[in-house]
């Protein structure tokens, strides 16, 4: 190689270099010039697709919760049992259950009283005929709590459990009489119930003394009265069952999955 | 129970043509057995004299196999309803939502009523790691303390015994329940998901409404929201 061919490949090679050098500075200063935040690519010193870097808004944090939205009801509950025992289709209203999920407690007892009524006459009657007694015989009869079916039944509609801020908690204790005056819960102002739901509370009890019992609560009880050894009555104001679950003293109280 | 006891059981309800399971599992076709499904709800003083409430809220259930349990749903909001003043319209709400492992709970008035809701994202009251098998408890705002995770269903009933009882054939449990020495609690050994907030009943309010005894009360209910 001549002398003049070697100058000349120096300076081909230095002026590519130069050039090379010079489109990476225009690259970058292009890329920084065009910090994009809205291009749908990651340029720039973007930390995320158009977010974060020295341009752009902050990118959200893939594991940050996100409490956005609109929730839509699925499920509703106050009372224990009470969708479960009342609720059932009729004419006309083909889907009880599920549409007692989704109305407002407000509108639950223009909705669901009259049905809640029937169901429980309902019941009356099958065990009349379980008995072999005419179902116009065997009807339900006002309960512990001197309630009529009506009323009850209007109270029951509007499913919403009762909790009292400043008094004891009891879903329902008939050996409250503070007064003795021998009304057990007539509502007199002394005794204490309805006031919330404890873990423990026999809530199945309850209602079925509420719906079977009576006015001493006592009305189905499986009674035996002949004295045969044998119940003549149906049991209807028990299930026989008491609470399995271990229940604790401080928080949370019910104890570790078995 | 006995697994078979269990099949037969629920071969019997299959012909019966009723699940009812109280006090709200499975309550109805929609919801039943899936991730919305309220399978309980306690409102309690947690000790006799507290200023405070405990709300505990649980979620499916264990009860019968196939049914959805053992994970919180991440598009199911639960929200404890609180009516003050009578009209059976929430006033004020607790709410808790489930994501990515921790529970975050909200409480204040609400910021619409009725079937719809939104998360009340400005007005946080805690937030909790979602347990295991082992308790985790935090505390929130005010001394308010908060769990989220598997516990042990309390409920107890003997289900099968209440379908025989409500079959109108009048050969299905003629004589009603069972004693107590023949009776099952169905839900021995079965597992819920629970939630579980303690709240100083000063957060709420007072309230103006009361019980059928004359007892101020609060009016609560619990709803499961999906998110649409």
């Amino acid at each position: 190689m001549n002398f003049n061919k070697f100058k000349y490949s120096i300076l081909t090679l230095l002026a590519a270099t130069v050039l090379m050098a010079c489109n990476n500075d225009d690259m970058q200063m292009e890329e920084m010039a065009v910090a994009t935040c809205n291009d749908g690519i990651m340029n720039g010193d973007e930390e995320g697709t158009d977010c974060g870097g020295s341009a752009c808004e902050p990118c959200a944090d893939s594991t940050a919760p996100d409490f956005t939205g609109t929730f839509a009801q699925a499920d509703h509950m106050g009372r224990p049992g009470i969708n479960t025992t009342l609720s059932f289709d009729m004419d006309g209203m083909p889907s009880v259950k599920d549409a007692h999920n989704v109305t407002i407690p407000s509108e639950m007892t223009a909705t669901f009283q009259a049905g809640f009524q029937a169901r429980l006459e309902q019941y009356h009657d099958v065990y009349a005929n379980k008995l072999g007694l005419d179902p116009m015989d065997v009807n339900y009869e006002n309960n512990i709590l001197g309630l009529d079916a009506a009323t009850l039944t209007t109270v029951l509609a509007a499913d919403a459990l009762d909790v009292a801020p400043d008094a004891p908690t009891t879903y329902f204790d008939p050996g409250t009489d503070a007064d003795n005056d021998g009304n057990i819960l007539v509502p007199d102002g002394d005794e204490v119930a309805l006031t919330g739901r404890a873990l423990q509370d026999d809530v199945i009890d309850v209602s079925l003394i509420l719906f079977f019992g009576g006015m001493n609560g006592d009305r189905f009880s499986g009674q035996d009265l002949d004295n045969d050894g044998m119940a003549d009555l149906p049991r209807l104001t028990s299930d026989g069952v008491a609470l399995t679950a271990t229940i604790n003293s401080d928080f949370p109280y019910v104890s570790a999955p078995e | 129970m006995s697994k078979s006891k269990l099949i037969m059981g629920i071969s019997v309800l299959a012909i019966a043509g009723a699940l009812l399971i109280a006090a709200d599992h499975l309550d109805a076709p929609s919801s039943g057995g899936t991730t919305a499904d309220i399978a309980d709800f306690f409102a309690f003083e947690p000790t006799l004299g507290s200023d405070n409430t405990t709300f505990v809220v649980d979620l499916q259930s264990s009860v019968l196999p196939d049914l959805a349990y053992g994970s919180f749903d991440e598009d199911v909001l639960t929200e404890i309803n609180i009516d003050t003043d009578g009209d059976l319209v929430e006033d004020y709400v607790i709410q808790a939502y489930p994501q990515n492992g921790t529970m975050y709970f909200f409480a204040g008035v609400p910021v619409q009523t009725g079937l719809n809701s939104q998360i009340l994202a400005d007005s946080p009251l805690g937030e909790v790691v979602i347990s295991g098998s082992t308790a985790i408890v935090a505390e929130g705002m005010n001394g308010t303390k908060l769990f989220a995770g598997p516990r042990q269903d309390p409920f107890f009933f003997d289900f099968f015994q209440f379908n025989a009882v409500i079959n109108p054939d009048v050969n299905s449990a003629p004589m009603g329940f069972k004693t107590a020495a023949e009776a099952e609690d169905t839900f021995d050994g079965a597992n819920t998901m629970s939630i579980v907030v303690e709240i100083p009943n000063s957060m709420v309010g007072t309230t103006s409404t009361t019980n059928a005894l004359g007892i101020p009360v609060y009016k609560t209910w619990v709803t499961t929201n999906r998110k649409q």
